[in-house]
Formats: structure tokens, C-alpha cells, sequence
């Protein structure tokens, strides 16, 4: 219950930001199906122009643009689809319907935070107006600077994907039917702390918070299986490694106690449920079905603010999380992938 | 012409953003080349999947390795020839005894991409090991290109044939230095059928004896 009111609380607060921004947001986001969600996108696609339709829509065995993500700014590479700073106002919208539909409410707003948080980075960081070494602005950050399309046409029935993304952020849903996932999606943040209208906004820092808890819970023994000897400088699974599965290390979910499991599962649950509730409960409950078969790793120091490396790795996912010291601050600056073994754009949903 | 002044001017904006970081915040990956290694061990050979990444402070220190004519452009033979240097640098042993590594496949984005510290370069080696007996092996690989910049990522993939089990993973602090142990069960010796025809074949063998035993005691009766 309380976890709701803090949740209603944080998305009318973040309602009254985006109102201005790129992509505004209310409190009505609830659990959608396909059909719903598939309806919203093809509302999307009625406000837009031919050029502009034939720009957002890539057939289904378009495997390029399926694979066309990264944690990279758009300028390094570029995205497919439309430029949500090319966009009319009523087609932003469409978007956030788009979103707002196909995410879970707090899925949707890690996705805003995470893209307000590359607003800050330009406005702060990299060449806002005024910089002596940058007096223009760069244009290779910031909200407008994020992208939408859809491989395959949107359908209740036949496999279809939204793709939306940019810096820090590619989040790749495919729908098959009944089956979503989000598998591979990429979640980042720098500033991974940021002050916005008075409030302290911290896009992954429930990850970090669930991670030092379960780290904090292990006994000595458990932390020498957890605790890896040596540097992980990066993802393993990033941009580039799809289809990939790691041999997976550190503690066994088996060896962990009933309350350490169900902290795991919470800490997985933190990506999980970006997708829709009905998607993310059946996978949670996957999840829990393989918790004795799943493993948590960590690599780095094991004190707060957080610049170590963690990975959760089960049968049917696989979530790393690296911090970056591009930036100086290694807790500052965030990198995470989600992937499912076997599953990464819901293959076995549609491959024969 | 238009390629070559859009690529200086994303280099432009690379360097004015590292440059726009607060001062003293810059470090790592602007400095450093990463270089990320998955192995891959299946019944039909083990292979090295190599990404490598370097950042903008470093990437002119791996091209002059690269683009040797300094034309601005990879040629198929300077990328052969880099994918040759850095096979030089990486020791594979098995079980110990030093292996060959032999290149399949490379990929080089363009010189400018590269220098913009976000591009990788592609690489992928076979183990040349000549058939893997059964039982119990070690792989260790130690990668010693270019220490002075770089940093390692070493991890095993996880096999997709079930004849392969990995048993361990190890690392030195670096990741530099990696070491697999793993386990290899053929299938002559795995299956359950063949256990089967095993049994089967002593069965048949101890009832001909059997028989044999009876027809030549009734002859000789």
C-alpha cells in the first residue's frame, strides 16, 4: 500500500515536469494488453504524414534495425526511426500513449527519468549555451534527441517491436500475441543523481539501494563466493553481444537464505517490471520458479555510493549492471543490460 | 570531401565534450582500450570473440598500428596485418601446452569512427587444437597487447552443447590473465544408448557363452 502511494506520489510529481518537456505524462498508466497497446501505437501512426510513417515503420525481418540500439549518444550512432525533437506536439503525445501503454507505470518513469537525466547532462555538463568551449550547444544530448519506431507493423496478433532510445537508454519490446518482453533493453543514467525542481531524481538508484542490501545480508562465506577478484571494466552483454550467454559465476541462489532469495528476486524485479504488469508478473514468477538456479556476482568495492559492478544470471535472465568512470565519477555514470538466454527479441516466440 | 569534414566535426564534438567535463573528472575509457574477450568452447572448436574499443585519448596510439600508410583509410591488408600483431600478443595454452590461434574473421569501422573513442574493431580467432580428447581441460589465454593503455574483459560463453561443462573460471585482478577449466564428455562415452548396448552386447555375450557351453556338453554327452 505504501509502496503505491509513493509510486502515485512520484508520477503526479513527474507529471507536472514532463508537461513541458518532451513527453508529458499522467496517472492513468495501468496493465495493457497487446490489442491496447498495438491500438495506441497505430493512433501514433494516424498522426503522421506519409514521409513520416514510411520513416517509423521497418518490416519485421528487418534484422539491422531490429539490432540498432546502443548505450551511445545518437551522434556516434544513429537510431532508426523518428526524432522525438522532429515531432509536433500532438505527435509527442502519440508517442507517450505509445509508452505509457507499452511500459509499466514505473517502467515509464525510469525511462523518463532517465531521458530527463540526459537533458541535465547537456544543460550541465556538455556544452549548454554559454560554455566558452562549446557557446552554441551540442545537440548530441538532451530529450529531443531520443527516437521511436516499430519493426513490424503494430499488430494483436503477429510478432511486432517498439524500439525507443537514445543515450542511455534502448528499450526493445517485442509482442507476439499474448508474450512481451523487453529482452534486450538498456537502461543508463549520467548523471545518475540529479536535482530537478527542488527534488533529488536517481533513475537506477533503487538497483543500487537493492544491491548494497543483498551485498550488506551475505556472511562472510557467501560474500567470498559472491565477490569476484577481479576488475569488470564494462558490460559483458552490451550493444553488440546479442544471442550471447556468460558462464555464470559468483553465488548460487541455492546457497542463499529464503530472505536473500526473495532480495534477489526484488533486485531483478527492478528491470523486470518495466514491462507491462501482466508481462513482468509472468516473468517474476519464472524468475521465482529458477531463483535456486540464479546467481548474483559482484565485482568492486563494497561500500555506498556505489561504483561496483553487479550481475543477477538465471536460466531465463541475464541483468549487468557497470558503472562508468567516463565522467570521473563511477557512480555517477551508469550502464545496465537486460537480456533472457534463448529470448532476446522474444525469438522463441517467432523464430522456426 | 562532405564524409571527411562531418567525421572531423563529430571528432570536434567528442573533444569538445570530453573537454566541456569539469576539470579532473576525466579519466578511464577517453584513456583506455578496452579489449573484451569471450570464449567460445563447443565439441567443434574454441573460439575468442574479441571486441576492442579504443577511447579517444588513445585511439591515434592503436591507429598508427593500424593505418601504417597514414591515408586515413584500413585496407584489407593493414587490417590483417593488425589482426596478425595482436595475435602475436595473445599466449593461448591447452592443457598447458602452447596452442595456435587462427583468424576467421575481422571487422574495422573507418579510421575517423575510430578516433572518436565510441567505435569498435571486431575480431575472431579459432583455437587450433586438433581434436579435443574426453575428460577434464584448461584454456588460459594472456593477452598482452598494448599494456601500457589497456583494460581486459575475459569471460567464458556458456556452452550451447551439453558434452561441454565448464567447471571454472579465473582471472588475475586484471583480467589480463584468464584461465577455463572444463570438462568434455563425447558422446561415445555419454549416452545413455550406448551404455545400454553395452549391457546389452555382455548380456548377449555371457548367454551365447552359455549356450555354446550347452550344445558342446550335450555333444559330448
Amino acid at each position: 500500500m505504501i509502496k503505491k502511494i509513493i509510486l502515485i506520489g512520484a508520477l503526479v510529481a513527474l507529471s507536472s515536469w514532463f508537461v513541458s518537456s518532451s513527453v508529458a505524462l499522467d496517472n492513468s498508466a495501468a496493465s495493457k494488453t497487446t490489442e491496447e497497446i498495438s491500438s495506441a501505437a497505430k493512433n501514433f501512426l494516424s498522426l503522421l504524414d506519409e514521409t513520416h510513417r514510411a520513416g517509423v515503420v521497418y518490416k519485421f525481418t528487418d534484422e539491422e534495425q531490429r539490432k540498432r540500439w546502443s548505450n551511445l549518444p545518437t551522434t556516434f550512432v544513429k537510431r532508426g526511426g523518428l526524432r522525438l525533437g522532429d515531432l509536433t506536439k500532438q505527435q509527442r503525445d502519440g508517442v507517450q500513449a505509445v509508452l505509457m501503454a507499452a511500459l509499466s507505470p514505473q517502467g515509464y518513469q525510469k525511462a523518463m527519468e532517465i531521458v530527463e537525466g540526459d537533458e541535465v547532462l547537456k544543460k550541465n555538463d556538455h556544452g549548454g549555451p554559454g560554455r566558452p568551449n562549446n557557446p552554441g550547444g551540442a545537440s548530441m544530448f538532451g530529450h529531443d534527441e531520443y527516437y521511436i519506431s516499430f519493426v513490424g507493423e503494430p499488430s494483436p496478433t503477429e510478432p511486432w517491436m517498439i524500439q525507443f532510445g537514445g543515450h542511455h537508454l534502448a528499450i526493445n519490446i517485442t509482442l507476439a500475441g499474448e508474450h512481451t518482453t523487453i529482452a534486450p533493453t538498456h537502461t543508463g543514467s549520467q548523471p545518475a543523481t540529479y536535482e530537478f525542481e527542488g527534488k533529488t531524481v536517481r533513475p537506477l538508484g533503487h538497483e543500487v539501494d537493492k544491491s548494497f542490501a543483498l551485498l550488506n545480508s551475505l556472511n562472510e562465506a557467501q560474500r567470498k563466493q559472491a565477490i569476484l577478484g577481479s576488475e569488470m571494466h564494462d558490460l559483458v552483454l552490451g550493444p553488440g553481444r546479442d544471442g550471447k550467454t556468460i558462464q555464470p559465476e559468483g553465488i548460487k541462489g541455492s546457497d542463499l537464505t529464503d530472505k536473500q532469495q526473495e532480495m534477489l528476486l526484488d533486485l531483478a524485479s527492478e528491470w523486470v517490471d518495466i514491462m507491462p504488469e501482466a508481462a513482468a508478473k509472468d516473468k517474476m514468477a519464472d524468475l521465482k520458479q529458477h531463483v535456486s538456479e540464479t546467481w548474483f556476482t559482484w565485482s568492486g568495492p563494497i561500500e555506498k555510493p556505489g561504483f561496483a559492478y553487479f550481475r543477477v544470471q538465471g536460466p531465463t535472465v541475464i541483468i549487468e549492471y557497470a558503472p562508468q568512470t567516463l565522467g570521473g565519477d563511477p557512480s555517477n555514470h551508469i550502464h545496465t543490460i537486460y537480456r533472457e538466454p534463448g529470448n532476446d527479441y522474444g525469438t522463441k516466440w517467432w523464430t522456426r | 570531401m562532405v564524409d571527411a569534414v562531418k567525421s572531423g566535426f563529430r571528432r570536434l564534438l567528442v573533444l569538445l565534450a570530453c573537454l566541456a567535463l569539469p576539470h579532473g573528472v576525466v579519466a578511464h575509457q577517453l584513456d583506455e582500450y578496452l579489449q573484451a574477450t569471450l570464449v567460445s568452447i563447443e565439441p567443434e572448436g574454441i573460439r575468442l570473440q574479441m571486441n576492442l574499443t579504443p577511447g579517444v585519448a588513445v585511439a591515434d596510439k592503436v591507429l598508427v598500428l593500424i593505418d601504417r600508410d597514414n591515408n586515413g583509410k584500413i585496407s584489407t591488408n593493414e587490417a590483417a596485418a593488425y589482426a596478425a600483431l595482436l595475435q602475436h600478443d595473445l599466449a593461448v595454452q591447452l592443457d598447458g601446452r602452447p596452442v595456435d590461434l587462427k583468424l576467421n574473421a575481422f571487422n574495422f569501422p573507418e579510421t575517423s569512427e575510430l578516433k572518436t573513442g565510441w567505435e569498435m574493431i571486431q575480431m575472431d580467432f579459432s583455437v587450433d587444437h586438433g581434436s579435443l580428447g574426453p575428460g577434464a581441460h584448461r584454456l588460459k589465454l594472456e593477452n598482452r597487447h598494448l599494456p601500457a593503455i589497456s583494460v581486459y574483459l575475459f569471460n567464458a560463453e556458456q556452452p550451447t552443447s551439453k558434452l561441454i561443462q565448464i567447471s571454472k573460471q579465473e582471472r588475475n585482478k586484471t583480467q589480463s590473465v584468464g584461465e577455463i577449466e572444463f570438462n568434455y564428455v563425447p558422446l561415445a562415452t555419454n549416452s545413455k544408448t550406448v551404455k545400454y548396448l553395452a549391457s546389452a552386447t555382455g548380456l548377449i555375450f555371457v548367454l551365447a557363452v552359455g549356450i555354446w557351453k550347452a550344445v558342446s556338453s550335450r555333444r559330448s554327452t
